[in-house]
């Protein structure tokens, strides 16, 4: 089991969003994967506060590369991440949506 | 599926960076304030490429509604991420070489510092919040009740056009009825007079209730409207009309808040009123005991002046544009009417404003009060700044190393200032809570009279409290911070390590100073206060107070004859009681009011002017059960009846104005029905109030011999040697209630308390006043003491040196002592200053003395040097006493 809290949705999305913008994840960049997976507004002011929380828990690293301020995954990272994706693919299990769209 | 909205590319961000630069600044300014330092260039050019994007593909609007959303949507996240920053100490890895972080957060971050360093100091905090919290707490109860007094508006429509007339209670209703069709700068004008009515409900036995009698316009004057029904109409105070009763908004509640009760009757007096309205709550008129108002007939004839008037000004008018007016009212009321020249009512024409007659008698102890509960607070947060400074001092190690790595004035200065406000915070908090518990003890202390009555709590103060706990928090890091700037304290922390001599301490010195004055002030306030309140207690009332209870009684109904005889028979069987003494009734007690005076005309002396001279109805014992001497001839006894030839005994104030070289025993003096023969002197008393000028001429008859006997009386009981009159009161009424079960128990009291009464708002202030002075001096000696102790500490080294090189202990103990006494004595001197000017304000509140009275001056001065003497003397022998190679290898 992992030793943190599971992840806040919001948490993984930014942390995903790191991963897919590796070499590249400063908090702008990060704000900006999130907006166009999801489609959804997302303020500078909520990346950067749950940044700083993810390194408070060392999920992730940050480090200076030329003026500006970068973030990786650390190991801790990807076992939440795994643990999280875990968790919910335990939750859908034996849930199928078309049924219950069917049936509703 | 992904959804992807945006559609940027990166190299449309990096070409667009001459751009960067045009975002709106209100916007940019908000944004960039709330980054941190080491991030804000980023998300500031990130954000203006983004946005100079949005522009060119949706346009400016929607580029602006974009960038405003991410501004104020970003405000939530950055609390939450200042207070974890500040709460955690969190800072991140690649900020470490740029670590300043958000500006707030280091607030946080030096509360959460205060609050640590607070928690390993606990007798510095209790003692700190204790003091202050005393201060706070006080100044906000005081504050509380002067507010509701002074400050809430009264319950009448633009009070400031209320005005009252001159010769209170001197008016008659023929005067009313000839002015009232033309009151020349009044918008109307009311008379009323006192009237307690007796109220009859339900088969319960009556009680009496405070109602006011008033001519017609009384409600329209005060611009007030019921709440139900109406006020009273012309026609109620016609000759002949109807009675009728306005409620107020207690006594409908105590009658069952019956909201249909207007139309009905109510027993009143063994007679009905209609009830034609109620007022609404918070009303009263003209003092907050008042319960009913009643109609009254204003009879052209009736030339007994016993009205007040209240006039409402026309709009605009002040009382000193009033004086044509006047002029032309009293001209008007020469023509019609003659006064005795003592009583021209003409020639003294004066209006009061309401609010005056209202707040005039309580200002005074009100605002002395406010005065010194706000010195308090001043000497609770000098206390509380000397004791931040000794602390400072103590912790001159971790400061001198906190500015050798680099922590500026600045950064200190806030620690300081956190810290104060922390401290500040949680003594408002207590003080808070202390003026909630202590305000009804407070408010029975003032004296307020009637008024209190309409003062209550109010949650606002808390807020009240912690403004004022804000406030004090910046006085008291004031006093540190300024002492940091100055370099006094910074030099003294940088030697910290070496020796510690050189801190010259000056800033303490002066606080202290200040607190002695202070406390000067305050012992000198309370000093004049004792000595007016001895000159009080010293005049002699003519009576015996001690062992004597008091019942006040009310009888309705029936002939003269009738109610003498009640009260006879009531006295009688008081007076067989095993634990009575004495008793006896009287028609109004000494000390509570001129009352009734008459002419008093001489048998054989035509050529004396009808003087007045008070005149009192008693039974049998009264000279006994109060303890007034028989000087000549005899008093009342069993000679004296109904049907006996009339007696009169006269006391001495009269036998010396009106026999100066004669023997009065056997005179005639005239009385409404025939002549009354002196059979004794008994010695003066007070009758109005604790005041030489009250020790008029006065005489007494008996009940049963006078025509008049009023329904209300006061039975007077000496109990037996040993007994307490106050624990008695119970027993007596019951005696009361099973000899007469008609007659109306209005007030039971002792007649110690009576005399404390009449010494009225002097003695109250007087005992507030002296524990507030009390509490002074103990802080002042606690100022004295901090102080003088932190010196001997900072000069230990040099006095265990001085005391090995050969220095008497006692010279030790003679030279702090003489520091201290120094310090007390520069500020008794401005103390004394201070209470030369400000113990006039008390002026008005005293009896007989001087509001710079030397002696009282004098006392404080003295009492003041003792305790700082007292204070300065510890520290002394601890410095006499110290142990040379500790301290020694202490500073090593």
């Amino acid at each position: 089991m992992n030793k943190h809290a599971p992840l806040g949705t919001f948490e993984e999305q930014v942390l995903l969003a790191i991963v897919r913008t590796a070499g590249d994840a400063f908090g702008m960049n990060v704000r900006r994967e999130i907006e166009t997976v999801t489609g959804r507004d997302v303020a500078i002011g909520a990346v950067y506060a749950t940044l700083d929380r993810l390194e408070a828990k060392k999920l992730v690293r940050s480090f200076r590369s030329s003026d500006r301020k970068l973030f990786e995954i650390t190991r801790s990272g990807i076992d939440a991440l795994a643990e999280t994706k875990a968790m919910r693919e335990r939750l859908w299990r034996g849930v199928n949506v078309l049924r219950l769209l069917e049936s509703s | 599926m992904e959804a992807r909205r945006a559609h940027f590319s990166a190299p449309d961000f990096y070409n667009v960076e001459t751009e960067r630069m045009t975002l709106p600044t209100i916007a940019r300014r908000l944004l960039a304030a709330q980054q941190h330092d080491a991030e804000r260039e980023e998300v500031l050019s990130g954000m203006g490429e983004e946005y100079v994007m949005r522009r060119r593909r949706d346009g400016s609007l929607k580029a602006r509604l974009w960038l405003w959303r991410q501004v104020l949507g970003s405000l939530p996240a950055t609390v939450g991420r200042v207070w974890f920053r500040g709460t955690t100490g969190f800072e991140s890895e690649a900020n470490r070489m740029n670590g300043k972080g958000l500006g707030l957060e280091s607030w946080i971050q030096d509360m959460r510092f205060a609050l640590r360093s607070l928690r390993s100091r606990p007798l510095y905090v209790v003692l700190s919040v204790m003091t202050l919290a005393l201060g706070i707490g006080g100044a906000t109860a005081v504050f509380g009740i002067a507010r509701a007094v002074l400050l809430e508006p009264l319950p009448y429509r633009t009070s400031d056009e209320l005005v009252l007339f001159w010769n209170m209670f001197d008016w008659s209703e023929a005067e009313v009825n000839f002015l009232r069709p033309e009151w020349t700068g009044f918008a109307g004008v009311a008379a009323y007079r006192p009237e307690g009515v007796y109220l009859q409900q339900d088969g319960r036995p009556a009680r009496q209730v405070p109602g006011i009698a008033s001519s017609a316009e009384l409600f329209d004057v005060l611009g007030v409207r019921p709440m139900l029904g109406s006020g009273f109409s012309p026609a109620d105070d016609a000759p002949g009309a109807e009675p009728v009763a306005v409620l107020g908004y207690g006594l409908w509640q105590e009658l069952g808040a019956d909201r249909s009760i207007v139309g009905k009757s109510i027993d009143l007096d063994g007679g009905t009123r209609r009830v034609v309205g109620v007022m609404p709550e918070g009303f009263w008129f003209p003092d907050p005991s008042v319960r009913v108002w009643l109609s009254t007939p204003m009879r052209p004839n009736n030339r007994s002046g016993n009205y007040a008037l209240v006039g409402r000004m026309e709009a605009g008018r002040t009382v000193e544009s009033m004086r044509d007016p006047l002029q032309r009212i009293t001209t008007r009321m020469g023509e019609q009417f003659t006064y005795p020249p003592q009583w021209d009512k003409t020639k003294n024409a004066q209006l009061t404003p309401v609010k005056e007659f209202l707040h005039g008698p309580v200002r005074p102890a009100l605002l002395a009060t406010l005065g010194a509960m706000g010195v308090i607070l001043l000497m609770a947060c000098a206390n509380v700044a000397t004791l931040m400074l000794g602390q400072l001092r103590g912790r001159s190690s971790e400061l001198a190393v906190r500015i050798a790595l680099g922590a500026g004035s600045g950064r200190l200065t806030r620690q300081l200032l956190v810290e104060s406000i922390v401290l500040g915070l949680i003594a408002g908090a207590v003080g808070a809570f202390a003026a909630a518990m202590g305000f009804r003890l407070l408010l029975a202390a003032l004296p307020l009279g009637e008024l209190a009555s309409t003062v209550t709590f109010n949650w606002t103060l808390f807020l009240v409290a912690m403004l004022i706990a804000f406030v004090a928090a910046l006085l008291i890091a004031l006093v540190p911070v300024l002492s940091l700037l100055h370099g006094d304290l910074r030099d003294a922390l940088s030697r910290a390590r070496t020796s510690g001599i050189g801190a010259k301490g000056r800033m303490e010195e002066a606080l202290v100073i200040g607190e002695v004055a202070l406390a000067v002030l305050l012992a000198a306030g309370a000093g004049v206060l004792i000595r007016s309140v001895a000159n009080l207690q010293a005049f002699d009332s003519g009576i015996q107070a001690n062992g004597v209870a008091v019942l006040d009684i009310s009888t309705s109904g029936g002939t003269p004859e009738q109610r003498a005889q009640q009260l006879t028979q009531l006295v009688e069987s008081l007076t067989t009681l095993p634990e009575v003494d004495a008793a006896a009734a009287i028609q109004l007690l000494p000390l509570r009011a001129s009352g009734w005076n008459f002419g008093l005309a001489i048998e054989g002396r035509p050529e004396l002017e009808q003087t007045t001279t008070r005149f009192r109805l008693v039974t049998h014992d009264y000279f006994r059960a109060m303890g007034i001497p028989v000087l000549r001839g005899r008093v009342f006894d069993a000679r004296d009846a109904a049907n006996s030839e009339q007696v009169i005994v006269i006391d001495q104030s009269l036998a010396e104005k009106y026999f100066p070289n004669e023997d009065p025993i056997d005179r005639r003096i005239a009385t409404q029905t025939g002549w009354a023969r002196i059979i004794g002197v008994v010695g003066a008393v007070a009758y109005g109030g604790l005041n030489p000028e009250e020790r008029v001429p006065g005489r007494y008859m008996l009940f049963e011999q006078e025509p008049i006997v009023p329904d209300d009386n006061s039975i007077v009981v000496l109990v037996k040697d040993g007994r307490s009159p106050a624990q008695l009161l119970p027993l007596l009424a019951r005696r009361i209630q099973q000899t007469a079960p008609t007659v109306a128990l209005r007030e039971m009291t002792t007649m110690q308390h009576e005399v404390a009464t009449a010494m009225g708002p002097t003695l109250r202030i007087m005992q507030l006043m002296t524990l507030l002075g009390g509490l002074a001096l103990l802080l002042g000696a606690i100022g004295v003491y901090g102080v003088v102790s932190h010196f001997v500490n900072r000069r230990r080294r040099d006095y265990v040196i001085r005391l090995a090189l050969g220095m008497k202990p006692i010279a030790a103990i003679r030279q702090v002592l003489g520091r201290g006494t120094a310090l007390v004595g520069i500020g008794c001197l401005i103390g004394i200053l201070a209470a030369l000017l400000l113990t006039r304000t008390l002026a008005s509140l005293l009896y007989e003395i001087d509001a710079t009275d030397p002696l009282a001056l004098g006392l404080a001065i003295v009492t003041l040097i003792a305790a700082g003497c007292v204070a300065a003397l510890i520290p002394g022998i601890r410095a006499s006493r110290a142990n040379p190679a500790q301290v020694l290898r202490e500073n090593a």
